[in-house]
């Protein structure tokens, strides 16, 4: 295992290297992509040792930054799931980054990219190994860093520039909230886990709550959890495509990670209110990030907020697992954190693979817009194929892996009625239609995301003359793909696995009761069965079978093409189809109150005679909520405050003397005071 | 009669009750609303005819046919004369659209299963399993009475409002002393004729039964 | 016999069934309508030209456009697999419940959606738009009318609510049924496309939300289309029939309990047809914004419907 883990760092490390030393070509790139996904290799092998065959391993190294303490690593099984998900999108990404770093050959972003990626890789592999706190602060802000670097990758666009600030802006925030969450769990105390662990039995309560809420700040902000989630619709779309996976896929988990560590493992779980508090935070996610998601026609930043969507699902899970654990319902808490975490691997595999189609159509086209794309299943029918498979898998459809992280989830709300409070029962009620709603309106967004982009006839010259992406390209998105398909069929394998190391954390006793039985997914009490694997099976077969009898009963005439009848139109053209605004406006529609759009219209008249209209425009936008009522006051306030303190810097460099004399003065007249007391 | 089918039926009846009153939020036409009211008023009588029976007192019987003639007839005839003349203004746009009406008119009424919780749990009568419903109830009129502009169903979400609170004492207590319980008929029966005539002013004043244009009565 | 056969002879039922139930319903709101009507059988009178027509596919079309027909046929036979139809100890019982009957039917809406959309003519871009609207906005009802049966029966597996009915006739008639019974009516009357929500029989583009998406089709594909639409209205009816009224249905598999539970489901499908004719005969289609007011009031029904049964 050790070997392991020093091929782990070495392989980023060498990555890393490669990028910086080898030049702007072809071999820079390929040296830095295998670097990565040979580092992500090792991560997958390291993870599986400690997941499936129990391996434990662990490493102390109080000589590395000695002077703050030394690093300590360990890996249990919660970690080994994150860095399982981590390196399972790592290695395709970059496989697929190698081919997609071409846009930069030649210029100095292409070292930055190489090098920043590999050193993002290695620092979030390496997230769910810090077993102190000291690791685990400076390799979760170096995760930050590098990825705000590869944000930044294209920093001559305004928008890039911008979306670099509120990323920086945000992660910061959560790193201060953070940094007070561990200080108080420590109390004074040394900084390992374990001791932390032991201590916080010995915390008032009204210091756990503390703690727990600024956790649930910091982590909930990378998670990207509403109120906090403004970074990512902005830095998402911004960064390079396989960095938008990476951050998409492992790098908000993180946050997830971070809030089951510090929640359930060191806290040890907590009053009812921490659960709800959570589950409440997850449905609105849920919902208000679909509800946003309609609304938009860039691409990627479609995906940025159905991740805020998924993010909710999963602290649904997490939310329900901690409510049902302080109610002393350990099955049910369990299967409720099997359903998060199953939904969390499945969520990095299958929006990975999305963000890597939106980038290869990026790359196509040359364009995010949707209403700019359409009929790109003729020109890139492998990047279309992908995204279907990856659209059917977030829309949570049976046969592939969605469905059955969104049964889990369902199912695992249910126990949660019987529960002695009413009011815990009324939460769950309106989690699960929240839920339902969530699921069904992803559905209809997948609809118009695949139908739009790939389907019908081309809407712009650029979708018209768009090339299939690279093999490398197209190479990570079928592993992504395949992924999908054993993340979905394999699933009477799986649950097992992650009900163990579920387990330990709720209090379940050992041996855990198993979710599976023979090829079927089994909830607690026999409440309810189901088998993946044979729903795939049987919706193969049918399938098939219907193809062949047609085949053999129906008519042999052979097929003609013509012109689409439309009701007798005589010519299609593309103004015709429908756009990606037009799809949603139903829902924009239905939903006004709580879109609030703005509509402008503005008609002009022919000069002669005002019954003769020249033309007409329309203007429509919708601001976040969030937006207007709570983040432009604060960033208002803060400029104020940012005004006043400016006063300071009169740029005289005779005040700057005098401030440094002043300072001074004071520390020495501190010290003889204090010194003769 | 065994208490659990007392239970089904008196939860049968209370949700008949209340689906009447979420009724006015759904539907827009002062008629509908009016057959809302009486549909309700014939449920809560026979749901009072059946307690009745339960516990064999002759009270509640005379409570329900007094309720099936003055709330179930009566008052409805009066409606319809004030229908026939303001009636032709809809409830066009309430300050809550229907679909958020009717969702908050759900979760009222989960918040009304919560509040009842303790009260249900005390009671040893087989209907206390209606009593959230009734209390629903409460909460949706007082919701109807908030959230619609035109006094007529203002009167009405009033009038539902009586109808939940006597619900609530048939279930949650089979019902009060029946000198309390006709001295709250006449209440009602004489706060709608006050009703009655504060609507024709306003009628009257504004040529209107917007509640809104009340406000200028302030310049 | 051998509890295997039962699915495929479950399916191969309710192939048959499905478009005579299509045209039962036309028939009978013909006859209210004081019209001749065409007869039950007229619909496999249509399949059977379907099938031996020519097929036009636009020139827009992809292979999704080919490919969709077999997927949407696909899922709606596979769910006929795990429905309550003719027997109660489902040999696929332990496969699927009422969660993945319901995602089963909406992976079909979502690729007749996407149909609707490669041709590239407005109609279907409409059609799909309208289409996963309505179904978007009809989950949360069927989330909490799934729920309100399955907690009543302690599981959510379709045999097992069928079964605890059986055994005990008296929640047949508990309130919280009754308004789960009605919550999924509202349903089934959505996602089928009857009215007041879309209307079967419109040629009126507007007024279209199925229609308009299977406009393009012709030949064997639109008869795959139009026959698993029939089969989704018999799913419908067979789970608001066989699982809140399930007497008749065969506990047993001897060959005489299998004929009595066909003759009991073609009962129970005429007296749902009846109600659903004399509804679309009663009432007009709804405005596209005034759906949501409907389906809200359902999802109040299918709420009323979960806090009545742990009332009780």
């Amino acid at each position: 295992m050790r070997a392991l883990f020093l091929l782990l760092v070495a392989g980023y490390a060498s990555g890393a290297a490669a990028a910086l030393v080898l030049g702007t070509g072809a071999l820079a790139r390929w040296a830095s992509a295998l670097g990565a996904i040979a580092g992500a290799s090792a991560g997958l092998a390291l993870a599986a040792g400690a997941c499936v065959w129990g391996a434990a391993f662990s490493l102390d190294a109080p000589d590395l930054l000695g002077v703050v303490g030394g690093m300590a690593f360990r890996l249990d099984a919660l970690g080994a799931v994150f860095l399982a998900l981590t390196s399972l999108v790592a290695a395709p990404s970059a496989l697929y980054g190698a081919g997609y770093s071409r846009a930069w050959d030649g210029r100095p972003a292409l070292r930055q990219v190489g090098f920043m990626l590999n050193a993002f890789l290695l620092t979030m592999s390496l997230v769910p190994l810090a077993d102190g706190t000291l690791t685990f602060l400076l390799l979760w802000e170096g995760m930050s860093l590098s990825s705000y670097f590869l944000v930044m990758t294209d920093a001559d666009k305004p928008e890039v520039v911008s979306a670099g600030q509120w990323y920086l802006a945000m992660t910061q925030m959560g790193f201060a909230c953070l940094l007070g969450a561990f200080l108080l769990l420590q109390s004074g105390g040394p900084g390992s886990f374990a001791d932390l662990r032991a201590a916080a039995d010995a915390l008032a309560p009204g210091t756990r709550d503390m703690v727990f809420a600024l956790a649930l700040i910091g982590f909930g902000s990378k998670a990207g959890l509403i109120p906090l989630h403004v970074w990512l619709p902005r830095a998402h779309p911004a960064a390079p495509s396989h960095v938008s996976a990476l951050m998409s896929g492992a790098m908000i988990k993180m946050g997830i990670y971070g809030l089951l560590r510090v929640g359930l493992d060191l806290l040890g779980g907590g009053p009812a209110w921490w659960g709800g508090l959570v589950l409440a935070l997850g449905a609105v996610s849920a919902l208000l990030g679909v509800l946003y998601a309609l609304m938009e026609h860039d691409l990627k930043s479609l995906l940025a907020y159905h991740s805020v969507e998924n993010i909710g699902l999963i602290t649904i899970g997490m939310g329900a697992g901690l409510l049902f654990a302080s109610l002393e319902m350990p099955a049910a808490a369990a299967l409720a954190l099997v359903a998060a975490l199953y939904h969390t691997v499945n969520h990095a595999v299958f929006k990975g693979l999305l963000f890597l189609g939106a980038g290869a159509v990026l790359h196509a086209t040359g364009t995010r817009d949707m209403n700019r794309m359409g009929g790109l299943i003729r020109g890139m029918p492998w990047t279309a194929a992908l995204f279907l498979v990856g659209s059917v898998a977030i829309s949570g459809l049976p046969p592939l892996n969605g469905f059955v992280s969104e049964w889990l989830l369902f199912q695992s709300l249910l126990p949660g009625i019987g529960a002695p409070s009413p009011l815990v029962a009324v939460l769950m009620v309106l989690a699960l239609g929240m839920l339902a709603l969530t699921a069904g309106l992803c559905a209809a967004c997948f609809v118009k995301a695949f139908g739009i982009t790939f389907l019908a006839i081309p809407r712009s010259p650029e979708a018209e003359h768009a090339h299939e992406a690279a093999w490398s390209m197209r190479a990570g998105m079928v592993v992504l793909a395949g992924a999908c398909v054993v993340l979905s069929v394999g699933a009477f394998k799986i649950v097992p696995r992650l009900t163990e190391v579920v387990a330990p954390l709720v209090g379940l006793p050992v041996p855990a009761p198993s979710f599976s039985v023979g090829w079927a997914l089994q909830t607690p009490g026999g409440f309810a069965r189901m088998s993946p694997t044979l729903v795939a099976a049987g919706l193969g077969l049918v399938v098939l079978a219907a193809w062949l009898a047609v085949k053999t009963f129906a008519s042999r005439r052979p097929l003609r093409v013509g012109e689409t009848w439309g009701c007798g139109r005589v010519v299609q053209t593309p103004r015709m189809e429908y756009t990606a605004t037009a799809f949603a406006e139903p829902l924009r529609r239905i939903f006004a109150a709580f879109y609030r759009p703005s509509e402008d219209v503005s008609i002009d008249f022919h000069p002669d005679s005002r019954y003769f209209v020249q033309s007409i425009s329309y203007h429509s936008a919708i601001v976040p909520w969030f937006e207007r009522y709570l983040y432009a006051p604060v960033i208002a306030r803060v400029r104020r405050w940012s005004e006043r303190v400016l006063a300071l810097q009169s740029g005289s460099a005779h005040a700057y003397l005098t401030y440094l004399v002043a300072a001074l003065v004071l520390l020495l007249g501190w010290l003889v005071v204090t010194g003769q007391r | 009669m065994s208490p659990h089918l007392v239970s089904q039926l008196s939860v049968g009846g209370a949700t008949l009750v209340l689906l009447a009153g979420l009724m006015m939020l759904w539907r827009r036409g002062v008629e509908a609303h009016i057959k809302a009211f009486t549909a309700q008023s014939v449920a809560l009588a026979a749901t009072t005819a059946m307690v009745g029976w339960f516990a064999g007192d002759w009270q509640l019987w005379a409570v329900a046919a007094l309720l099936l003639l003055i709330k179930g007839i009566g008052i409805p005839i009066l409606l319809q004369r004030m229908a026939r003349r303001f009636g032709t203004e809809r409830e066009l746009e309430p300050y809550v659209n229907t679909a958020t009406s009717l969702l908050v008119g759900g979760l009222l009424v989960l918040l009304a299963y919560v509040v009842t919780k303790p009260l249900v749990s005390v009671s040893q009568l087989p209907t206390r399993t209606g009593m959230p419903l009734a209390m629903g109830l409460v909460f949706v009129s007082l919701f109807v009475i908030i959230s619609r502009k035109k006094a007529l169903t203002q009167v009405l979400g009033f009038l539902m409002l009586e109808n939940g609170i006597a619900l609530l004492a048939v279930l949650g207590a089979h019902g009060i002393p029946i000198i309390v319980e006709i001295g709250v008929f006449l209440d009602v029966l004489l706060g709608f004729i006050v009703m009655q005539v504060f609507v024709y002013q306003i009628h009257e004043t504004f040529e209107s039964i917007d509640v809104e244009q009340l406000n200028r009565l302030r310049e | 016999m051998s509890p295997w056969l039962l699915g495929p002879v479950q399916a191969s039922v309710a192939l048959l069934l499905a478009p005579g139930l299509v045209g039962a319903v036309r028939w009978m709101k013909a006859r209210l309508q004081n019209r001749r009507g065409s007869p039950p059988w007229q619909p496999y009178l249509e399949l059977r030209k379907l099938f031996a027509k020519e097929v036009v596919v636009s020139n827009n079309a992809s292979w999704l456009f080919r490919a969709a027909p077999f997927i949407v046929f696909g899922s709606t036979v596979a769910v006929t697999l795990l429905v309550p139809l003719l027997a109660v100890p489902l040999p696929f019982d332990g496969a699927g419940d009422l969660v993945v009957v319901v995602y089963l039917l909406l992976l079909g809406t979502f690729f007749l959606a996407l149909a609707g959309l490669d041709p590239g003519s407005s109609f279907g871009g409409m059609g799909a738009s309208r289409e996963m609207t309505v179904a978007a906005l009809a989950e949360p009802t069927m989330a909490l009318a799934i729920f309100a049966l399955a907690w009543g029966a302690g599981s959510t597996n379709l045999g097992q609510i069928a079964f605890r009915t059986l055994a005990t006739p008296s929640e047949a008639l508990a309130p919280g049924h009754l308004l789960a019974f009605a919550a999924i009516f509202v349903v089934t009357l959505a996602e089928t496309g009857r009215l007041p929500v879309d209307n079967p029989a419109t040629h009126l583009e507007l007024t279209m939300i199925h229609e308009a998406m299977v406009l393009e089709y012709s030949g064997r594909y639109l008869a795959l289309l139009e026959w698993a639409a029939a089969l989704k209205l018999l799913i419908f009816f067979t789970l608001l029939g066989n699982l809140f009224v399930p007497w008749g249905v065969a506990v047993t598999l001897t060959p005489g309990a299998l004929l009595w539970a066909v003759f009991t489901l073609a009962l129970k499908l005429g007296a749902l047809g009846g109600a659903v004719a004399l509804v679309e005969t009663h009432i007009a289609k709804l405005r596209l914004f005034r759906v949501p007011e409907l389906l809200s009031a359902s999802f109040i029904l299918a709420l009323l419907a979960v806090t009545a049964s742990f009332l009780l």
